[in-house]
């Protein structure tokens, strides 16, 4: 089956140009035309992905110059000519017997970069001539040659795939702490074609290390803004060329499979071993709230660090080695990336499904957080529409951990409106229900801006709505949320102080707790949210409060004092001036011992109240004494009468609300 | 799944054709001697018919169609019931949120929230299985493509590439514990040993890990879901006002459907063997046994027993699969006509099933997924309710 004469139509005489190659010995090297018109062809043929392609571009050059008619374009084989498919079977031959070399081998052809080109040329080649001739398979001797050079494409793409498996699986244990192929990794690595420019560029940034090529996510990391390269330049531009001729070919479905499942392998294993484990929802729902916390760290970690480094570098990867196979780039990585997300996403979705309890407020604010920051991550690193689903997952998400937080906020809510008014704290003083409220009113506003996206998010509330006509009208914005809660903290301590029998010490309690609360909102960020109204407002109430006081406490020691013209009757003047004094001794003696045991907890208010009273009392106290001391029967028996001095009673007031009863 | 005897109630259940409703309204008004029903009553005994009809119709379309069983289309009926009802349900416990503060509904719907978390793992389960289901599409899209009917000739490279798709496959087919064996037979074109190699690699055969523990169990969740689920009592019916039976309804259709699903879309550690009492007073518990017992004698067929998913089409799948690798382990080159056509038909079915499954995949995790958003917004709401409900005020 020798040729008499060289075939019509070279293949494709560019290929020939990196390749030693001896089939196209057909151009005439005198014809510059010839040259030129197969330049064309062969432009035409590589340009266009499409049969149509090329024929649309084969049109644009016939129009271009009348050297490129389409009849001299044309590469169609005269079906006539009897020695036409005995070129396509000698260069099948040819072919067969270079594949065949490589397909057999037991040695990995990338092991060497020569061999590697020469077994891509190849396919090349027979890629090439198959669509040469396909348009003859009616041609029988023709279409048995094609079934050989299919067959053979074949066999070539099953090696192409283990060898893209073989390429890709390496860089993968290049990562192995464990290092269990570490003797066979190292005993090929000269062998393989390490970009040595590229290393530079990751050692800063990677810790890359000579025995040890550990993921450089394991140390600790406060910025995020570096990109791995898994693989070495060399290596992803092979397997670029891998790519490329199995999309040709046809095989792109195995290449993009191989490619996915194993580098999506590599990313869960990255995951898993920035610490995060796999948990379901009731896993997570029966673990003690401090392991969650844990879990809850270590999971932002792998958030930012898989949103940021990770998934990004999957991108860059996939889209270098899926170079100009876009479709297969964007399937390629979502199917790489679609798992690990999912776990980071159901685990915050598990953390949001889990219990209200308040003090879960401040670890679910680091998952909102979280995602919140990491959106525009998700936006752009998931923007293609396979990954769409993706995206929207992590919206959802995140609005429900939104939710939780208002439901934290609702059950809040609750602990204050079912906090029961047991035992009175004694002596009046500060409730710990008021201690704790505002304490963590104000922790949580450490993360104001945060709750206002929270609360200004809320949709329509019914349930509250229904509670509370009058917030129907008003917005839900965390500053009406705040004053909600204080109406409620201060509802429930007005029902506290009923709990105290005398009403001087329920006023007593409303001040500590109001003096408190004031403080507490003064010099924190509830300041601005409840406002300057709020805080007159509510320092008012702890000043009728005072005002209660002093009236329901020492209103009866000052009227007994109180000298009006009537109970001066000359007669009867010094026995009841007597009398008085003795009332007035035993009344603020009893008042004393008792107030001593009440407290006031805030060292300026107690004073105040000291000197509030003492200043109430002095002056009608000592013009009762001058009264007494001029009544002219009891002369200078008076004194023995006058059971405190002036300033025995400021003494005495000095000593009020120490809580002496509560130690 | 067995049907139980109604029992330990003081309301007798002689009727089999009343409601367990009306039998109670009856009571009350011969002893209230009021004559209309209350729209709460009206409300839970539409849904009982509700309940009753969505379930009847899918069994029908079993009866009918032996075929249908577990089919793509079927479940996602399926779960349109269970959305309908569920939705149904969320408006009753909002209409009667007063009443679900009081005991022993408080209890008794506090249990149903907890039941509705187990089943919310039972779909991210489902929703890996229909992912690993789309894995299994891949494959068969390259025997698709390798012995494309467009195809000049089948060529015995064309089968090769078939045969490895097939090959892969059937790895990706088996359950995690037998897939070792497997793979130290899987031909490699050059020398590379496979044995005593980090299993870690198994997963680039197996093609996709779960997103649970490795200790999960989808047998242990259902039993879980199963756990302590019995009727309510007479008096609990009478203290509720039928809500009980509301309750128990929606968490037997729970079960049921998680169940279901379970049984169709593989995923860890199935299992079917739950114990779940249903009273065949109830007028939907007769389709829901019946199907209950269509999917256990499908789990029992011979050819079905060792399958990871009873959904039907994964049965198609294994059959196509099994064909077409006979076929290509037997053929001869060149192609007898005969042979051929015996190719083409068996690629032509497996195209069917691609098809549906392409059809129905997406929709039908679109649907698992809305189940999961579901179940989780009626457990907010009614927790949020039961919440603001306890206090002193």
């Amino acid at each position: 089956m020798a040729s008499h004469k060289p075939p019509p139509p070279p293949p494709s005489p560019l290929m020939a140009d990196n390749t030693n190659t001896n089939t196209n010995t057909n151009i005439n090297s005198n014809s510059g035309e010839d040259k030129l018109i197969a330049v064309a062809r062969h432009i035409a043929k590589t340009l266009g992905r499409t049969e149509t392609m090329t024929d649309d571009i084969l049109q644009i050059f016939s129009t271009f110059d009348g050297r490129f008619s389409r009849e001299k374009l044309s590469d169609k084989v005269d079906a006539d000519d009897p020695t036409a498919y005995a070129a396509f079977e000698n260069a099948l031959k040819s072919l067969d017997r270079r594949i065949s070399h490589y397909v057999s081998s037991d040695h990995p052809i990338w092991y060497d970069s020569s061999d590697s080109a020469a077994f891509l040329d190849a396919i090349d080649e027979l890629v090439a001539t198959v669509r040469d001739w396909d348009h003859m398979s009616g041609d029988k001797p023709v279409a048995a040659c094609l079934d050989r050079a299919e067959d053979l494409l074949q066999q070539a793409m099953f090696r192409l795939e283990d060898e893209f498996r073989l390429l890709i699986e390496r860089s993968g244990e290049a990562f192995d702490l464990n290092q269990l192929n570490h003797h066979h990794h190292h005993h090929h690595k000269n062998n393989y074609s390490f970009d040595s420019d590229d290393q530079e560029g990751d050692d800063d940034e990677a810790n890359f290390d000579e025995d040890e090529q550990s993921i450089p996510v394991a140390r600790p990391l406060s910025d995020y803004d570096i990109v791995i390269d898994a693989l070495p330049a060399g290596t992803i531009s092979d397997l670029h060329g891998m790519a490329k001729r199995m999309v040709a070919a046809g095989f792109g479905k195995e290449c993009a499979h191989v490619y996915s499942s194993c580098r999506r392998d590599f990313l869960e294993e990255s995951v898993s071993r920035l610490g995060l484990q796999k948990l379901s929802i009731e896993d997570v729902q029966k673990m003690a709230w401090t392991d969650v916390e844990d879990e809850i760290e270590r999971w932002a970690k792998a958030a930012n660090v898989a949103l940021r480094i990770l998934f990004p570098s999957e991108r860059r990867l996939c889209d270098r080695i899926f170079f100009g196979l876009s479709s297969a780039a964007d399937l390629s990585f979502m199917e790489v990336c679609r798992g690990s997300t999912i776990q980071l996403l159901n685990f915050a979705d598990a953390v949001a499904i889990g219990s209200r309890s308040p003090e879960r407020l401040f670890k679910i604010l680091d998952v909102f957080e979280t995602l919140r920051d990491l959106m525009s991550e998700f936006e752009s690193v998931f923007s293609d529409q396979y990954c769409a689903f993706l995206r929207n997952e992590a919206v959802t998400i995140w609005k429900r951990l939104g939710e939780a937080i208002r439901g934290i906020f609702m059950e809040l809510e609750n602990l204050i409106r079912r906090d029961p008014a047991k035992a009175a704290v004694p002596g009046g003083g500060r409730h710990p229900i008021t201690r704790y409220v505002m304490n963590y009113l104000r922790a949580a506003c450490g993360s104001r801006q945060t709750l206002e996206q929270v609360f200004n998010d809320n949709g329509v509330d019914y349930h509250r709505n229904a509670d509370n006509p009058e917030r129907a009208l008003s917005s839900t914005s965390l500053s009406v949320q705040i004053s909600w809660i204080m109406e409620l903290l201060e509802s429930n301590l007005e029902a506290k102080s009923k709990m105290y029998r005398d009403t001087a010490l329920s006023s007593v309690f409303l001040m500590n707790n109001g003096r408190y609360i004031v403080q507490k909102v003064k010099d924190s960020e509830l300041a601005s949210l409840l406002g300057d109204d709020w805080i007159r407002k509510h320092t008012a109430k702890v000043r009728q409060c005072h005002t209660n006081y002093q009236r329901s406490s020492w209103g009866k020691v000052l009227a007994v004092l109180k000298l009006d013209s009537s109970s001066l009757a000359a007669n009867g003047l010094a026995k009841s001036l007597r009398d008085k004094l003795k009332i007035f001794n035993s009344s603020f003696d009893e008042l004393c011992r008792v107030q001593s045991n009440w407290v006031i907890e805030d060292d300026q208010l107690r004073m105040e109240l000291q000197i509030s009273v003492a200043g109430n009392l002095l002056p009608a106290y000592r013009s009762f004494l001058g009264r007494l001391q001029s009544a002219a029967e009891l002369g200078r028996n008076a004194e023995k009468h006058i059971k405190y001095s002036l300033e025995d009673i400021e003494a005495r007031t000095n000593g009020l609300f120490q809580g002496n009863g509560r130690k | 799944m067995p049907a139980t005897d109604y029992q330990g109630s003081s309301v007798p259940f002689t009727s089999l054709g009343r409601s367990i409703l009306s039998l109670r309204r009856e009571q009350i008004h011969s002893m209230e001697g009021q004559s209309e029903a209350s729209s709460q009553e009206l409300e839970l005994e539409a849904f009982q018919r509700k309940v009753s009809d969505c379930f009847h119709e899918l069994s029908a379309s079993v009866v009918s169609n032996g075929d249908d069983l577990l089919s793509v289309a079927w479940t996602r009926r399926l779960l349109d019931a269970f959305i309908s009802c569920q939705e149904d349900f969320r408006a009753i416990l909002f209409n009667n949120r007063g009443h679900i503060l009081r005991p022993p509904m408080d209890r008794i719907v506090g249990e149903f929230f907890e039941r509705s978390v187990k089943a919310l793992d039972v779909c991210n389960a489902i929703r890996d299985g229909l992912e690993l289901i789309r894995q299994w599409k891949k494959h068969l899209e390259i025997v698709l493509t390798a012995l494309d009917s467009n195809q000049r000739a089948l060529g015995e490279g064309h089968f090769r590439r078939a045969k490895k798709a097939l090959t892969d496959l059937t790895i990706g087919m088996l359950d995690e514990k037998d897939s070792g064996s497997v793979l130290q037979h899987r031909n490699r074109s050059f020398g590379r040993n496979n044995v005593g190699r980090d299993p870690r690699q198994l997963g680039h055969f197996r093609s996709l890990s779960w997103s649970v523990s490795r200790n999960w169990s989808a047998a242990r969740q259902l039993q879980s879901i199963a756990n302590n689920l019995t009727p309510p009592r007479g008096n609990e019916i009478m203290a509720t006002n039928g809500l009980a039976v509301a309750v128990f309804t929606m968490n037997s259709i729970l079960l049921f459907v998680m169940w279901a699903l379970v049984a169709a879309i593989p995923c860890q550690d199935r299992g079917l063997h739950v114990h779940f009492s249903v009273p065949r007073q109830f007028t939907w518990a007769v389709p829901i046994l019946l199907l209950h017992d269509r999917i256990m004698d499908e789990s029992k067929k011979r050819e079905r027993r060792n399958s990871n998913g009873l959904l039907k089409e994964i049965h198609q799948i294994e059959k196509c699969a099994r064909h077409l690798t006979e076929l290509a382990d037997s053929v001869h080159f060149p192609l007898t006509e005969e042979r051929e056509a015996e190719v083409r038909q068996g690629v032509h079915d497996l195209a069917q099933v691609c098809d549906a499954l392409k059809v129905g995949l997406n929709p039908l995790e679109r649907q698992v997924r809305d189940v999961f958003h579901r179940i989780l917004r009626s457990r907010t709401e009614g927790l949020d309710s039961l919440n603001r409900g306890q206090g002193p005020d």
